[in-house]
């Protein structure tokens, strides 16, 4: 009896995660279509390239600042243990660029932009304000969605660099702070072994996040249902979709980038 | 009136039918709308008014049945041929619509930013313009959330007017409004028509606009035009269920769900 | 002028911050004492518990599972270049699971999962009254709303870290065999972990799930304005629950590692 209600309810949820999955793909595919050529608005960009990066600009800086002190306290254990204080620049260097910066960062981002922009689109779906730009003659797509998907993606992109940048800095505070290091030990060893290839593994990432994030929290937001409620739930479900999404394309880019 | 298509008509649906699910809206409903009419569609709520209009910008599409416009049938259009006749007939919507994240006059540029051509700051000086035309001039700045609904309405019908449309569609114009302001909406949508040569096309039943303003009425009831004629028509009329609705007593005839 | 207002508004952000800050303090503390003055509905704690476990597994589950991936992949290759010796790739993976990865990235999962759910919950509560009707008929809403949520995610969270270890661990071992050929016997080895790893893990999994009801519970009692403030209470649950969890791993590995010495 539970056995079966537990079957039957992920039946039901893995025919729903089909449906959404379809439904981003369709959307994904109307935004390339809206970039060739690009059609899109201009001051829209730039109104959400604005508040996007402005509003998140502060959680990033001090979520990428601690995170490079949990780097070098894991990081630490390991000198400790091994005598190795030549590695922790490299160690914290290498997780910070190509994994832990790029994911932890594309999570606090989906949870600050992508719900924010999930609750402001189903707010304009539910009010009728999308039908009121096609009752326009405006096409909901590259007026609203395709400025956004731009912005997510720049914004994140950018923020993940400079994100990079805060944790290895809040890295060697703590590192100096907690561990008795010397700057300059924490520096060469970061600069002899990390290259540009890390550097580039993780900035890919963080693009490839910034949109897939971009797309659910659009889609989520342009298919809500059902009033006041509905957009509780559409960004609930943006956000848990966004975080699956992250988790999911992170396995792929890690097997295909160099 | 003729059942065939006249040169002077419009916009005709022929035979229409729409469901949602198992609920029936319109079951065959035909009806002509003439060049710069003040046409209303008349009925009790629900009955499919607004689910009628939504089908002339293909916000909703049929099940069954043509819809002709200005010679040309638009039912079976795709979405992306859509757009051109969006661009000929507008929309205001019960609820306004405007965008809350800009002001007034960011409204109305809009259209006129993106149909007209305009640079942001004559888009602007236009979107004035159109504003002062609804009497909304002295509001531009404001952002829609500040405004009652009878400015919001206004400012709406302006974000209309900007793209030039040939048909204006206005859904329950004067639904909420007190009676000044509701009179106010009525004296600009004849307006449109008399001085512009817009033909509105206006779902109400509200009386004292359908028998202020409008040349021809249509009377949905079970989802079929029950009947259609000129002001007179109606008032002279000796058909008890016409007779219920404009007299609004809640005894007589007219089956409506839930009674 | 411009100088000064700007003093004055960073000010008066400061204060009205210091103040949200004590009105949290008071919600968790009202709530943590409204979990032993058990004066919620009977069987709600349970009705939590599915709500929070159900919701939760398959989305730890699929996360976990491909984090264990990426990890092992991403070290095995690093190893490769510097030693070439991956010996100690599945012991060094399970002790960084145990007491890092599993427990924050499970909490982060359930700030997003859980945490938006219950600001939801009790924000659309919030904007309709309800939490005021519960107040006029003497029921104090943090016990009755905040305290089974607090107990369900105690449980739950804990269990959930224990499912996203062995997933991860399981996941990791996998693709250590088919990437890098590892043998699962020299993978699947528990010898590096020690008690404190276990501890210090446990410490987090408990602390996390008893921030993340706290902070959406707070968030969602000081929802605003209709359906716009259901969505800000939603989007202020996740971040604020989300940076709860970092701040605190950040401070209980920093206090593990100086009084501790990191169990070394």
């Amino acid at each position: 009896m539970l056995g079966d209600v537990t079957i039957s309810a992920i039946g039901r949820g893995t025919l729903f995660a089909w449906r959404e999955l379809g439904g981003i793909t369709i959307l994904a595919g109307q935004v390339l279509r809206a970039l060739l050529p690009p059609r899109l608005d201009g001051p829209e960009l730039f109104r959400n390239l604005y508040r996007m990066g402005n509003r998140s600009l502060p959680i990033i800086a001090l979520t990428a600042f601690f995170v490079g002190g949990i780097m070098v306290i894991q990081a630490g254990v390991l000198v400790k243990q091994l005598n190795a204080a030549g590695l922790v620049g490299w160690g914290a260097g290498y997780a910070i660029f190509r994994e832990v910066g790029p994911m932890l960062i594309a999570l606090m981002f989906s949870g600050r932009v992508g719900s924010n922009n999930t609750a402001e689109l189903a707010t304009m779906t539910v009010t009728e304000q999308l039908d009121g730009l096609r009752a326009l003659a405006i096409d909901p797509i590259p007026y609203l969605v395709v400025p956004r998907v731009i912005a997510m993606t720049v914004s994140l992109l950018c923020l993940v660099v400079l994100g990079n940048l805060i944790a290895l800095y809040g890295g060697a505070f703590f590192a100096m702070f907690l561990l008795d290091l010397e700057f300059s030990t924490l520096y060469y060893s970061l600069v002899d072994n990390i290259g540009w290839l890390d550097f580039v593994h993780g900035a890919i990432k963080a693009a490839v996040f910034g949109s897939a994030i971009a797309m659910t929290s659009c889609y989520f937001g342009i298919s809500v249902r059902g009033g006041a409620v509905g957009v509780g739930k559409a960004v609930n479900a943006a956000v848990v979709a966004a975080a699956i999404s992250i988790v999911t394309l992170d396995f792929l880019l890690t097997a295909v980038l160099p | 009136m003729t059942s065939s298509a006249t040169p002077s008509s419009l916009i005709e649906f022929r035979d229409v039918h729409k469901a949602f699910g198992a609920k029936r809206i319109l079951q065959g409903l035909t009806m002509e709308v003439g060049r710069q009419e003040v046409f209303f569609i008349i009925g009790t709520s629900g009955v499919g008014k607004s689910v009628t209009i939504k089908h002339l910008i293909g916000l909703l599409r049929v099940d069954q049945g043509e819809i002709h416009f200005d010679g040309e049938r638009i039912d079976n259009l795709s979405e992306k041929h859509f757009y051109p006749v969006r661009k000929r007939i507008g929309m205001v919507f019960q609820h306004a619509t405007l965008f809350d994240s800009m002001s007034l006059r960011e409204n109305v540029a809009l259209p006129l930013r993106k149909h007209q051509g305009l640079g942001t700051k004559e888009a602007l000086a236009k979107s004035d313009e159109l504003l002062e035309r609804v009497h909304m001039g002295n509001f531009a700045h404001s952002s829609p959330a500040t405004l009652s609904d009878g400015m919001k309405k206004r400012a709406a019908i302006a974000r209309t007017l900007a793209m030039e449309p040939q048909v204006v569609l206005f859904d329950e114009p004067t639904t909420g409004l007190d009676p000044v302001n509701a009179r106010r909406i009525d004296r600009l949508i004849r307006e449109l028509s008399d001085d512009l040569g817009v033909t509105s096309i206006v779902v109400s039943h509200d009386l004292p606009s359908i028998f202020g303003i409008a040349d021809r009425i249509t009377f949905i009831y079970q989802g079929k035009a029950y009947k259609s004629g000129t002001r007179q028509d109606f008032e002279q009329s000796g058909d008890p269920i016409v007779r219920q609705f404009i007299s609004g007593n809640s005894h007589g005839p007219m089956e409506t769900p839930g009674f | 002028m411009s100088v000064h207002t700007r003093i004055e508004g960073l000010g008066a952000r400061a204060i009205a911050a210091s103040h949200a800050g004590a009105r949290l303090f008071v919600i968790g503390a009202k709530s943590l004492r409204g979990v032993f003055d058990r004066d919620y509905p009977k069987g709600e704690v349970a009705r939590q518990m599915y709500v929070v476990g159900n919701k939760s597994l398959l989305f730890i589950a699929i996360t976990m599972g491909f984090l264990g991936m990426v990890m092992v992949i991403q070290s095995g290759h690093q190893l490769n270049r510097v030693t070439g010796d991956l010996s100690q790739l599945g012991p060094q993976f399970l002790k960084l699971f145990i007491q890092e990865f599993a427990p924050t990235i499970t909490a982060l999962m359930l700030s997003t999962r859980v945490g938006a759910g219950i600001a939801a919950e009790v924000g659309s509560m919030k904007v309709t009254e309800q939490i005021d009707a519960l107040r006029l008929s003497g029921i104090t809403p943090t016990s009755y709303l905040i305290a089974p949520r607090l107990l369900a995610c105690l449980s739950m969270g804990s269990i959930l870290t224990v499912i996203a270890i062995v997933i991860a661990f399981t996941a990791g071992g996998i693709s250590a065999w088919s990437v890098f050929g590892l043998n699962p016997t020299a993978f699947f080895d528990s010898s590096m972990v020690r008690t404190y790893d276990i501890v210090i893990g446990s410490v987090k999994a408990l602390s996390y799930s008893l921030a993340i009801p706290i902070i959406s519970g707070f968030c969602g009692l000081e929802a605003r304005g209709g359906s716009e403030g259901v969505g800000t209470a939603t989007t202020s649950a996740v971040i604020g629950s989300s940076f709860a969890v970092l701040l605190l791993d950040f401070m209980i590995s920093g206090i593990g590692l100086m009084v501790f010495g990191g169990g070394v």
